[in-house]
């Protein structure tokens, strides 16, 4: 996105929460956008990236989600402290699922990492002594910012503490954790690591051949976007403070999925977009389809439909990925414009 | 009890592989995990039941008509939802179909309510229910013997279309490779149609035996019986018609040894760790040809 629209995109995005129209609800969705947007990006790197398809995003989700969950109500530690956490468990579990599977090619891949999802929710709900199963884990603490241990040696009277509540601050949160996440995205996408996945993505055998170890790099790529899918459980947990196995359901992954692939696969923008439409269309059908006489449950039969038939008529996304990062190398473009120019004269 | 229990373990396991039957014939001829597979079996339940209770058809009537529904509603899914994106993104094909599950799932919760329901008993002739023999603390019921007919003798007739007829020859060629097809003026959207009606009159068989068996149906059973009959289809060697077959009998197995050795809780687990651990150590599955990467 260049900075003539992100820069209006984002004052736009700051100015919003304090338009009079803007509700204690729209906030609430507006947040829920962001999270979902943070787990776009996260899961567009495995599919996007490296042409994997990852059935399993959910369960990374759902382990961010408890190690936040279970780190705040055992331990009380800090929201700060549990992000570096939560990021690191689930890129620990994506390498460990990651190593022996990523060899596998297309649907068995994907297939693998759909059991996983699915072993994860069964874990959550059976293993009663750590996660309460089925009742889930209420009483999570909100997030706070303590800087009191600074003020109070500045002047003993200080107390610079505060804790998160209703949905402002959280929103001002998850606007900076959009953020933070699309530039890493941005640099990754440029890097010598993005190439590599790109390199993979569009022909393995000249990426290996070009002397890019395969496993090593994808194992990378799933490390990070577990890593990411975590942090936004992370988020989730400190901000609904309450989390149950339910949450974690594979429909939580194919919606995500189907965010990246709406948007466009491999396009950040793209997921950004997808992430947007979809939670907005989830919430316009909660509230159109008691207007029209139809009980609330059938959203998701629409939902299903509307899936079908955007990708009956846009089967690459409403972004598509132009091309590879080196077809928007600058030096590329030029070449081609001039090659246009040339074939236009002749 | 474990006998007992190896023998419903048994039972399930042969219905498992009836749906993954299904499974394996359509990713054998169009490389799709057809997520909407385990909806058909659902609906077929649904459909016979309701033939039952509000056309008050008998069962042996009631059964070829629900699965003739789902045959044509599982050629209807393939014209409306995988036909126009045949040469798109696979991914695309693939969201499609989950798509095309969730919608149907939902219309069923929309026509039939999400409450479980019971199959109607008042048509299931009474013997069923009865002990058919005895060892020691093992019963085996009509039931069972009838799931075990039922099942073995749709999967000879299978083969024998597979193996024996024109269009059984289509669809193996087509396996292969569907380009050599086209060439030899097989008429390739007719024979895909075929194997959608094919394997779901299978689950929609399916359906019926396990809504039979537990007396009960409801609109979410689909998903959890789907990813089972997928594992095994997987386990067996995906697109290989008796590597299904196998492939449910050991799950059913391995799931009722898991379920009394291990633990009851994880049941369903067991499909989904036997799942991971065979496409970790052998990719291809157990009766299965090593597969060529067409993604």
């Amino acid at each position: 996105m260049n900075k003539k629209i992100a820069l209006p995109l984002l004052a736009v995005a700051c100015i919003l929460p304090f338009m009079p129209f803007t509700s204690e609800y729209m906030l609430h969705v507006f947040t829920l956008v962001m999270v979902y947007m943070v787990l776009a990006m996260g899961l567009n790197i495995v599919p996007g990236f490296c042409g994997l398809l990852d059935l399993g995003f959910v369960g990374f989700y759902g382990i961010g989600a408890y190690t936040a969950g279970l780190l705040t109500i055992n331990y009380g530690l800090s929201f700060w402290v549990i992000v570096p956490f939560a990021a690191l468990n689930g890129a620990l579990w994506g390498i460990l699922l990651g190593a022996p599977t990523l060899r596998l090619t297309g649907d068995y891949f994907a297939i693998v990492t759909f059991g996983f999802s699915e072993l994860v929710v069964l874990f959550l709900t059976n293993e009663i002594w750590l996660t309460r199963g089925p009742l889930g884990l209420p009483g999570i603490d909100p997030v706070s910012i303590d800087l009191s241990f600074i003020s109070k040696a500045l002047n003993p009277a200080w107390d610079w503490y505060y804790e998160f509540d209703g949905e402002l601050p959280y929103f001002f949160l998850a606007l900076v954790m959009v953020l933070v996440i699309y530039g890493v995205m941005r640099r990754l996408e440029d890097s010598r690591l993005g190439r590599a996945w790109y390199a993979i993505r569009e022909d393995p055998l000249a990426a290996s051949s070009c002397g890019v170890n395969i496993l090593n790099y994808k194992v990378i790529a799933f490390a990070i976007s577990a890593g990411i899918g975590a942090v936004g459980g992370c988020f989730f947990a400190r901000w609904t403070l309450f989390l149950s196995p339910d949450m974690f359901k594979f429909w939580e992954s194919f919606l995500v999925l189907c965010m990246v692939v709406l948007g466009g696969l491999g396009n950040i923008n793209g997921a950004l977009i997808g992430a947007a439409v979809l939670v907005a269309l989830g919430e316009v059908l909660r509230v159109v389809l008691p207007e029209l006489g139809l009980p609330v449950e059938t959203r998701f039969l629409f939902y299903g439909l509307i899936m079908i038939l955007i990708m009956r008529f846009k089967p690459s996304g409403f972004l598509p990925r132009i091309a590879a990062t080196g077809m928007q190398n600058p030096i590329i473009q030029d070449l081609k414009k001039r090659l246009d120019r040339e074939r236009a004269a002749a | 009890m474990l006998e007992q229990q190896l023998v419903n373990g048994l039972t399930l396991g042969v219905i498992y592989a009836l749906i993954a039957v299904g499974y394996t014939m359509v990713y054998g001829v169009i490389e799709l995990i057809n997520f909407a597979h385990g909806e058909i079996y659902m609906l077929g339940a649904f459909f016979c039941a309701t033939f039952i209770t509000a056309l008050g058809l008998p069962l042996w009537l009631a059964i070829p008509l629900a699965m003739l529904c789902c045959s044509l509603l599982g050629i209807m899914i393939d014209v409306v939802a995988y036909r126009p994106l045949r040469n798109a993104h696979r991914l695309a094909a693939l969201i499609t179909a989950i798509g095309m599950s969730i919608f149907l799932q939902n219309l069923a919760m929309v026509i039939w309510g999400s409450r479980p329901r019971a199959f109607p008993q008042d048509a299931v002739p009474a013997v069923l229910a009865e002990q058919a023999f005895s060892f020691g603390e093992v019963t085996i019921t009509w039931l069972h013997l009838f799931i075990f007919g039922i099942t073995f003798s749709m999967m000879i007739g299978l083969y024998l279309i597979i193996a024996k007829t024109r269009i059984g020859t289509a669809m193996r060629a087509l396996a292969q490779n569907r380009t050599c097809c086209q060439l030899q003026g097989i008429n390739v959207n007719r024979v895909i149609s075929f194997t959608f009606a094919l394997g779901s009159a299978m689950g929609a068989m399916a359906g019926i035996l396990v809504a039979m068996f537990y007396n009960t149906l409801y609109p979410t059973m689909g998903y959890v019986a789907g990813v089972k009959a997928f594992a095994a289809a997987v386990l067996g060697g995906i697109g290989s018609v008796p590597g299904a077959m196998f492939g449910g009998i050991v799950l059913g197995i391995a799931e009722a040894l898991g379920a009394g050795y291990v633990s009851s809780l994880y049941r369903d687990g067991v499909a989904y760790a036997v799942m991971i651990a065979v496409i970790i150590f052998r990719p291809s599955g157990i009766l299965g040809k090593a597969l060529v990467d067409k993604a």
